[in-house]
């Protein structure tokens, strides 16, 4: 019974854990402006996230070795420092986008300020990171964040014309009005939004926190085999939402208000009241893991002492590594940038570092020397190339899409 | 085009690069140190510049200012360079095992700075979390 | 020295002519014993004609998957060649020199990774 219940604790906190600012939002804006019609891209995402978090979880848990160790250790120090400034760059903003989605969301529940929330929010979330068990933390913000769920709900509250809405996810095609490039562009944020690296390093360093072992594979693997694709239909349930209430009437969304108009048009105050919650939850729950990760990736790569099952004095540069990220992110929102603008270019810049990341996984996941009998089958290793081929080309794509089509205007 | 093989040495065959170079060096306890970031060489007469005609042996573990160098070029001046002696080596796998503790090394002194500086004045740095 | 003087550096023949690029050093425990283990003896240079980037033991190991990557990898590095360290006529930071009559092995690890249980700890 505490077995079944451990599974189900797993499942629902992978479930609440998978949406961030960056799922929300572009999920959002891309509904608004293109209805189902890029639906398929958040099944490839989940797929792909799916496949190489099990495979980082699987290195971390057999070799004892987190993702950025062994970007480090295969790629070398200047392939690895190039991953390492990337990465840590699109982390920092992410983390800015996050801290800033906790304060827009707070700001729709109490109609005060941003910029007086930014810095409470930054604090408990550094009081967090400083002083909580891991597991605490990624169960509580994890079932809270299911609170996200109200969004699938709206969809079927709102009553839509449910012939219309599959024949944008299954027959996709560009709507007039939108060109091409905008189209790719838009398929290329929603790929990077599922697929970001952090929620990688974030997976296998967590499976070093808690101490995984060959034991706990099954269990790590049925967290994100079913946890991940729930996540993928409540992403897909937040551009049906905007599809629904915008798409007609030629709105494109862009502010956190615009986000949840549908959730609180379909179900009143109390709706809007749980969706508010959950935003919180979901954002805070990313802030968390992109502190942590900027942390993770540099203490990995310079072979620093790291983690929070330690005393924080006994990981000092890991901790005064996240205390001087959550400072520049506050002090990045104080001057008043939207968060959401922060969010769109993060997730295009996710989507290009992808490579840098994913091909050292694959590498090692196929070393017996790290794995000894758990090296990468046949199977998954066919999915594993066709996914490198398609993130190179994403990530080879973005810049010129970016360019051509003015990050999407 | 098939070389032939090399004579089979009877030791444990290391790549450097393959091996050792950018692994993590744990302590005694588990506790991460540092990455091997490159290795010190000398002739067996301690010699600093060996060629082929006298054998030569990995003397050091070095980290620290030396990464930099492997990433941007040039050399550190050898008064420069952070050494963990291979005598203290336990152990080679996929990380590097030392027989000491991390702290006695001079390797880690940026993390003893920054614990006793920063860290570990901060309210609740030095007790457990939860 | 540092290892770091040698990886890289462009190597040359007796004759002057470029041979290609050290990509890696091999080391065997068998040096003096220095603590608990023996001291690693600089063994031989790994030399790839090509590029002057290692790339990830493709072609020194035993890995065949993913069968594409490993492929491709193996195939940047053809012509990769071993040489002992008592063939190296001169180091310098930046450049190596063979000397005359030395000669080519090959490239691969004695023994398979999967038959190295010294380095199975992790199963």
């Amino acid at each position: 019974m505490k077995k079944l219940l451990g599974v189900a604790l797993g499942i629902l906190t992978a479930i609440g854990g998978f949406l961030d600012i960056g799922d929300l939002v572009t999920n959002a804006v891309v509904g608004s402006r293109f209805g189902l019609s890029l639906a398929w891209v958040v099944v490839v995402g989940v797929i792909g996230i799916c496949l190489f978090a099990s495979m980082s979880g699987r290195v971390a848990a057999v070799s004892g070795r987190a993702t950025f160790e062994i970007i480090r250790e295969r790629l070398g120090p200047r392939a690895a420092g190039a991953n390492l400034t990337a990465s840590f760059l699109i982390n920092l903003l992410t983390l800015t986008a996050e801290v800033g989605g906790i304060a827009l969301a707070l700001q729709l529940a109490s109609s005060v300020e941003p910029r007086l929330w930014i810095p409470v929010a930054a604090f408990a979330l550094w009081l967090v990171v400083w002083r909580t068990k891991f597991s605490t933390m990624e169960n509580v913000t994890g079932l809270v964040g299911l609170t996200l769920v109200v969004f699938a709900v709206a969809v079927f509250l709102l009553g839509p014309d449910w012939s219309e809405l599959a024949d944008q996810a299954f027959s996709p095609t560009v709507p007039a009005g939108e060109g091409h490039a905008v189209y790719w562009y838009y398929a290329i944020a929603l790929f990077g939004a599922a697929m970001t690296p952090y929620e990688v390093f974030f997976f296998s360093s967590g499976a070093v926190e808690e101490k995984w072992t060959v034991k706990d594979l099954a269990q790590s693997r049925l967290n994100v085999l079913v946890g991940f694709p729930f996540g993928g239909v409540l992403s897909v349930a937040i551009a049906a939402c905007a599809a629904i209430v915008f798409l007609p009437a030629g709105i494109e969304v862009s502010s956190l208000s615009q986000i949840v108009l549908p959730v609180a048009l379909a179900g009143g105050k109390l709706a809007l009241a749980v969706v508010i919650v959950g935003i919180v939850a979901a954002t805070f729950g990313a802030a968390l893991e992109t502190s942590l990760s900027s942390g993770y990736t540099l203490a990995q790569f310079m072979g620093w002492s790291w983690g929070k099952f330690r005393r924080p004095a006994q990981a000092a540069r890991f901790h005064l590594t996240m205390i001087v990220c959550i400072l520049v992110a506050v002090g990045v929102l104080m001057t008043s940038v939207d968060p959401i603008k922060i969010t769109e270019f993060s997730v295009v810049f996710s989507a290009i570092a992808l490579p840098l990341t994913y091909l050292p996984i694959l590498i090692v996941a196929n070393d017996p020397e790290y794995m000894g009998k758990h090296v990468n089958g046949r199977v998954t290793n066919a999915l594993a190339l066709v996914y490198l081929v398609i993130i190179v080309t994403a990530s080879v794509a973005a810049i010129p899409l970016m360019i051509a089509t003015g990050a999407g205007s | 085009m098939s070389l032939p093989p090399d004579e089979h040495p009877p030791g444990l065959v290391l790549d450097a690069r393959l091996h050792l170079l950018d692994r993590q060096v744990l302590d005694v306890d588990g506790v991460p140190v540092c990455t091997v970031d490159d290795l010190e060489v000398h002739g067996v007469d301690g010699s600093d510049l060996p060629d082929g005609s006298q054998t030569a042996v990995v003397t050091s573990l070095l980290s620290g200012a030396v990464l930099a160098t492997r990433v941007f070029g040039g050399r550190p001046p050898s008064s420069r360079l952070h050494r963990i002696r291979w005598t203290h080596v336990a152990d080679v796998g996929t990380t590097v095992a030392l027989g000491v503790h991390g702290d006695s090394l001079d390797v880690t002194w940026t993390e003893r700075w920054i614990r006793d500086r920063v860290i570990g004045r901060l309210p609740g740095g030095r007790h457990d979390p939860g | 020295m540092i290892l770091g003087d040698v990886l890289d550096a462009p190597v040359r023949g007796p004759a002057d002519e470029p041979l290609g690029y050290v990509v890696d050093v091999r080391l065997v425990l068998d040096g003096p014993l220095d603590g608990t283990l023996a001291a690693p003896r600089l063994h031989g240079l790994l030399v790839s004609p090509r590029t002057g980037t290692s790339f990830l033991g493709y072609e020194r190991t035993g890995v065949r998957s993913p069968a594409l990557l490993a492929r491709w990898l193996r195939w940047r590095h053809r012509g990769t060649f071993l040489v002992n360290w008592s063939d190296v006529e001169a180091v310098a930071p930046g450049a190596v020199r063979l000397r005359e009559g030395y000669r080519r092995y090959s490239p691969d690890l004695p023994g398979r990774p999967s038959q190295r249980p010294d380095l199975h700890r992790a199963t």
